[in-house]
């Protein structure tokens, strides 16, 4: 063999994958869309279904950390983007508010908690 | 224009961005019998097709159940459909005019939307992935977590969606004994290496897929760009290894490039292997300078055409009729 890299291969050395010890996963109930069991999963490495995600979330969350990088920071579907922006304004305000009255800052409260009632009554509407 | 006739550095032979996606509510194509699974396939050609005329128009569909072994084998070696997709039963696909986009339905997931194109072009690639993913997705509503993503059968494709892969001829780094230890190394980074036809598939005439593992925790953006880092790298150790072989053995270097050309130039039977192991001599061959070949066909454009049931036009020919088949092509278009 030509050895003609040595150096090179340190820049990939020094990149380390995570790992995280897997805890026990089990769950009684069945995917109401699809009926995929957590046991199904465990055997396949496949999900029945999107709601497979919901149904064992936890699980889904730790097999995800073996594997991944982290939480999904990519594309928003158009028709999701709306509500997810609607929703990380709403606990922002809500975060404020809390701040705020952490501070006794009365007047900056009364106008946040306004704010937050007519948000969350004009989406029960 | 289909990717192998476009134009590349002798390295990066070409790129393919895929993008995994899924409709909600609905079960995942394994998870679904036959007769619901002919329904949503319905639901999705109408969808993509019908409500978009732009598509509809330089898109053809093919419903793979209609269509011959061979054929579907041809559509896996110009990469337009998956291994998957050749064997079982219920898969559709749209294609371009240019090949350069397919649309795969039922595959793991419902839509498998790819672009591939020759050369190294990965954000021209992922920008029209992402344009009709837009389109698609105007019609349809998308299976997604806020945390998770876009949700697919297979954890390891959540998130994003995206395999980014890039395909590289890498003859140097095979020849010198080095590509083992390049490709061990970049395994450990989050980035895979595959043959020629993807997963499970042999790196045949030193043709190896690099693509991205990780799909979720980064942008899209910020996958490409690791990809890229670690593409480019590749390609520099490529090009060292050539110098390499080129200061050090040039006459072996020679020799072995030339034999390869002159046994395809005259043999009257060349097996699948043989085929692709001395086109990728040649295509070294020319892109070092060496041999200058002024034929109708390049060497990849022949390694392309001369796998299995391509040569086959459909029709079934004995192995021993294939290479004879394949010997002809080759001698007449290199």
């Amino acid at each position: 063999m030509m050895d003609l890299f040595s150096e090179l291969f340190d820049m990939f050395d020094g990149m380390d994958m995570f790992s995280t010890q897997p805890q026990k996963v089990s769950y009684g109930s069945a995917c109401p869309v699809c009926g995929h069991t957590w046991n199904d999963f465990t055997r396949t490495g496949r999900f029945g279904c999107g709601e497979c995600y919901k149904t064992f979330r936890n699980g889904a969350a730790q097999v995800i950390r073996q594997t991944q990088s982290g939480d999904h920071t990519g594309k928003i579907p158009s028709k999701y983007g709306t509500e997810i922006r609607a929703r990380r304004h709403l606990e922002e305000l809500k975060r404020q508010l809390k701040a705020a009255v952490g501070k006794e800052d009365y007047e900056t409260a009364a106008k946040l908690h306004a704010e937050i009632k007519s948000i969350e009554g004009g989406a029960s509407k | 224009m289909i990717w192998y006739n476009d134009l590349n550095d002798g390295i990066v032979i070409s790129t393919r961005i895929r993008l995994a996606r899924n409709i909600d509510k609905t079960p995942f194509p394994a998870a679904l019998d036959d007769k619901k699974r002919v329904e949503v396939t319905k639901k999705l050609f109408d969808s993509v097709l019908e409500s978009n005329s732009a598509l509809a128009k330089d898109f053809k569909s093919y419903d793979l159940d209609k269509l011959k072994k061979a054929d579907k084998i041809s559509m896996l070696e110009e990469h337009l459909i998956s291994p998957q997709m050749v064997e079982g039963k219920g898969h559709s696909v749209l294609v371009n005019k240019d090949k350069t986009m397919s649309i795969m339905f039922m595959e793991e997931d419902h839509i498998r939307l790819q672009v591939i194109m020759g050369g190294y072009c990965l954000d021209e690639a992922y920008d029209a992935a992402d344009k009709v993913d837009d389109v698609i997705e105007e019609s349809l509503t998308y299976a997604f977590d806020e945390k998770f993503g876009y949700l697919t059968a297979c954890p390891t494709n959540a998130g994003t969606g995206l395999r980014a892969s890039v395909m590289m001829h890498l003859p140097g780094l095979t020849m010198t004994g080095n590509i083992g230890r390049v490709l061990q190394s970049v395994s450990g980074v989050g980035i895979a290496v595959r043959g020629l036809y993807g997963e499970g598939t042999n790196a045949e005439g030193c043709m190896y897929q690099i693509s991205n593992q990780i799909t979720m925790g980064l942008s899209e953006r910020e996958i490409i760009e690791k990809l890229r880092t670690v593409v480019n790298k590749i390609s520099d150790m490529e090009k060292q290894a050539r110098e390499a072989l080129s200061q050090k053995h040039r006459a072996e270097l020679e020799d072995k490039l030339w034999r390869s050309y002159g046994v395809l130039k005259c043999a009257r039977s060349v097996t699948s292997a043989e085929a692709k192991t001395m086109l990728s001599d040649v295509m070294l061959g020319q892109n070092m300078g060496i041999i200058k070949c002024d034929g109708k066909m390049t060497p990849l454009e022949l390694m392309i055409k001369t796998a299995p049931s391509v040569i086959m036009e459909g029709k079934e020919l004995t192995p021993a009729e294939r290479d004879k088949k394949r010997a002809e092509m080759i001698r007449d278009n290199i």
